[in-house]
């Protein structure tokens, strides 16, 4: 394969990711984006082996492109709900498994919420949408680990104006605490709203080959291990975090 | 910035008609409706304007969709005609004739009121 070819597959692929990034944002059901990419990146492909532009197939702007076709998919009366609640749903698998966790894993009668916990849930919520704003908003960074590295770096770059303008936060700082029947109760809301949404989303779009159950179990699976991977890296790093933070002011 | 022509506005306006007549011919996937349309003649400004009219399509219940394994590479997404989108076919078939007809007999008009 050539570099020109390369080339070419590259920005295919970026174009695609960037527009199916958009389409999340727009509120299109993950199964049909995923319809909507394959026929596109499909297309690109054909369009370019026989020698065309990829403008030639988007227009001269492809966030319109985007745009319209997100458009015509199924509209919806309130398209934030959806979002809103899925982040809820998210937020709340979190807090309430690794309140779980914790209680079982260090047989404490109590789980304790901290600052720093909040600060990593509220963080990552806010990452993965810059990430995702960051397709349209940024066109001259027009890959993921470009846009990631942005964010980082504004990250980064916040931190240090607040430590430098005085402020300290202890992030071992408990926000809120409760013991087994809250747990629960949490644990029993999140599992009925993940329910919610799986049922309104198989009932908005309808799949046209992947069986149903399949597609079903897959989605629990993944909502599952992202969960779990999540409490793993907030419990790895509120742990490393509080130890380098009382290092750091025992040193100073 | 891309100056319309008067073909390309034309063709925006009867795009979903060409594409439902298109698939009633025989089952089809996207690049295959674009390949058909410029070997009739109508060559698309950008191609994937198709896209948003077979979604909007298929939420009309006209056409449907569904994946077929490739032999080249990953799944490819043909379209089908139903039997709403045949009948909306025939119906749109006849309002673009009365319309044809119209604007052949004005033109028709306008060319022979010159020669005289």
């Amino acid at each position: 394969m050539s570099r020109a070819d390369q080339h070419t597959r590259q920005q295919i692929a970026d174009l695609v990711e960037a527009c199916a990034g958009y389409w999340e944002l727009r509120g299109v059901a993950l199964e049909s984006s995923a319809q909507m990419q394959l026929e596109l990146e499909q297309h690109l492909q054909q369009a370019v082996s026989d020698g065309k532009s990829l403008e030639a197939v988007l227009g001269p702007n492809p966030a319109a492109f985007a745009e319209a076709w997100a458009r015509e998919m199924r509209p919806r009366v309130f398209r934030g709900g959806a979002k809103v609640l899925r982040g809820l749903v998210y937020a709340l698998s979190v807090v309430s498994s690794s309140a779980l966790l914790s209680q079982l894993l260090a047989r404490s009668p109590a789980f304790t919420f901290t600052l720093f916990g909040a600060y990593l849930l509220i963080g990552s919520g806010l990452l993965a949408l810059l990430i995702q704003l960051g397709g349209f908003l940024a066109p001259r960074i027009n890959k993921r680990a470009g846009r990631e590295a942005l964010v980082l770096a504004g990250v980064v770059l916040a931190v240090l104006v607040l430590r430098l303008a005085g402020l300290q936060v202890n992030w071992s700082t408990p926000l809120l605490s409760w013991g087994w029947p809250v747990t629960i109760v949490l644990l029993a809301l999140a599992a009925f709203l993940f329910s919610l949404t799986c049922w309104r989303s198989s009932h908005r779009e309808p799949l046209l080959t992947v069986s149903e159950s399949w597609s079903a179990l897959r989605t629990v699976t993944t909502f599952v291990a992202s969960v779990g991977v999540f409490d793993i890296v907030m419990f790895f790093s509120s742990v490393a975090v509080v130890d380098f933070c009382r290092l750091a002011l025992r040193l100073v | 910035m891309l100056v319309e022509t008067r073909s390309t506005q034309l063709l925006k306006g009867t795009l979903d008609m060409c594409l439902l007549a298109t698939i009633a011919q025989r089952p089809c996937y996207g690049y295959e409706m674009v390949q058909q349309l410029a070997q009739q003649g109508l060559d698309l400004v950008s191609e994937g304007s198709i896209y948003p009219l077979l979604s909007r399509l298929q939420h009309l219940g006209y056409i449907d969709g569904y994946l077929v394994a490739s032999r080249d590479g990953p799944q490819r997404k043909y379209y089908h005609l139903l039997p709403a989108g045949a009948k909306q076919l025939e119906q749109w078939q006849a309002e673009w004739e009365v319309f044809a007809r119209a604007v052949e007999r004005i033109l028709k008009g306008a060319r022979s009121d010159e020669q005289s």
